[in-house]
């Protein structure tokens, strides 16, 4: 089977508009997903919000909540980074 | 469970102690935590299942509870938390791969425990001014009441300064008394004073930990 890689037409020098596109596009959710999924920020924001609870400026309670939450986030955000989330599937499952 | 068989969870090292010493049921699942011997050094352990240890609060605050008990009597080396080995053998022969590296570590930390300074910015002071000269103000006056120490990671916009000292056991007073003196002098910052903790900025030996996990 022949795959047209638009890596492989850039690197020759040829786009084709449609793929183009898409590659833009992917670009800029991959830097959102690494914005959002990202393990050192995450575990940045763990260590502060523990810091202002040992601080006394958020309740145990609140420190609690927003604990869990950024766990899961951490949690999430490794399984992405050990997916590669930048890498594109195939559809016809020939990669 | 099965001495023989199962796995051994390492929480820090200590020197040998010339026969096992129990520390009692303090460790994960309610298991002994007692010492082993290699050389001169007691890896201070209990018998465990061989797992990925999930970072929550609750398993953490044990790994560290157990650390704190031990150095309340002994200098420790202190183990990444979640370090497993699938038996004692396997412990023995990191161990031995790890032995020269340990002893340096232990010879540096030997009676000095591990402080903690942040110096933080109050909530509504996002451009505080004098950031830098604060900072080289404390890291200076602590360091000269410290036998070493390290600048650890700003993981916060409002930290200003985050540090970690290795201190002499007997001269902990003195470097308490710094930090109060300089907090005085700097009333409208947040410090964050803890400890005493293992040396675990001070110890850094890979041996007993290359694989992410601590997986053997």
């Amino acid at each position: 089977m022949f795959i047209i890689d638009d890596l492989l037409l850039r690197q020759v020098g040829v786009t084709i508009p449609g793929l183009n596109l898409i590659w833009t596009l992917e670009q800029i959710r991959d830097f959102a997903y690494r914005e959002l999924y990202n393990p050192e920020k995450i575990k940045n924001s763990i260590k502060e919000n523990r810091l202002l609870f040992e601080l006394g400026e958020i309740t145990m309670d609140e420190y609690e909540r927003t604990n869990a939450k950024l766990l899961q986030e951490l949690k999430l955000a490794e399984r992405g980074a050990e997916m590669n989330l930048s890498v594109r599937t195939d559809i016809m499952g020939a990669r | 469970m099965n001495e023989q068989e199962s796995g051994r969870y390492v929480y820090c090292m200590i020197k040998s102690q010339g026969e096992k010493k129990s520390f009692g049921n303090i460790g994960f699942g309610g298991e002994e935590v007692y010492t082993l011997e290699y050389k001169d050094f007691a890896p201070v352990v209990s018998s465990a299942v061989v797992k990925k240890y999930e970072v929550s609060d609750e398993e953490v605050e044990l790994h560290r509870k157990v650390v704190e008990q031990v150095m309340k009597e002994h200098s420790v080396l202190p183990v990444a938390y979640g370090m497993v080995f699938k038996n004692k053998k396997l412990l023995l022969v990191a161990m031995s791969a790890g032995y020269k590296a340990m002893k340096k570590a232990m010879s540096e930390v030997d009676n000095r425990v591990e402080l903690g300074v942040k110096v933080f910015l109050p909530k509504e002071a996002a451009s505080w001014d004098g950031k830098e000269k604060c900072k080289s103000d404390f890291m200076e006056a602590l360091r000269k009441k410290a036998a070493r120490s390290k600048e650890l990671k700003l993981f916060s916009d409002r930290l200003i300064m985050n540090a970690s000292f290795l201190v002499d056991r007997n001269k902990i007073d003195g470097f308490s008394g710094e930090v109060e003196q300089l907090g005085n002098k700097y009333p409208d910052l947040k410090i964050h004073y803890s400890g005493p903790w293992p040396p675990y900025n001070f110890v850094d030996i890979q041996i007993l930990s290359r694989r992410k996990g601590g997986f053997r």
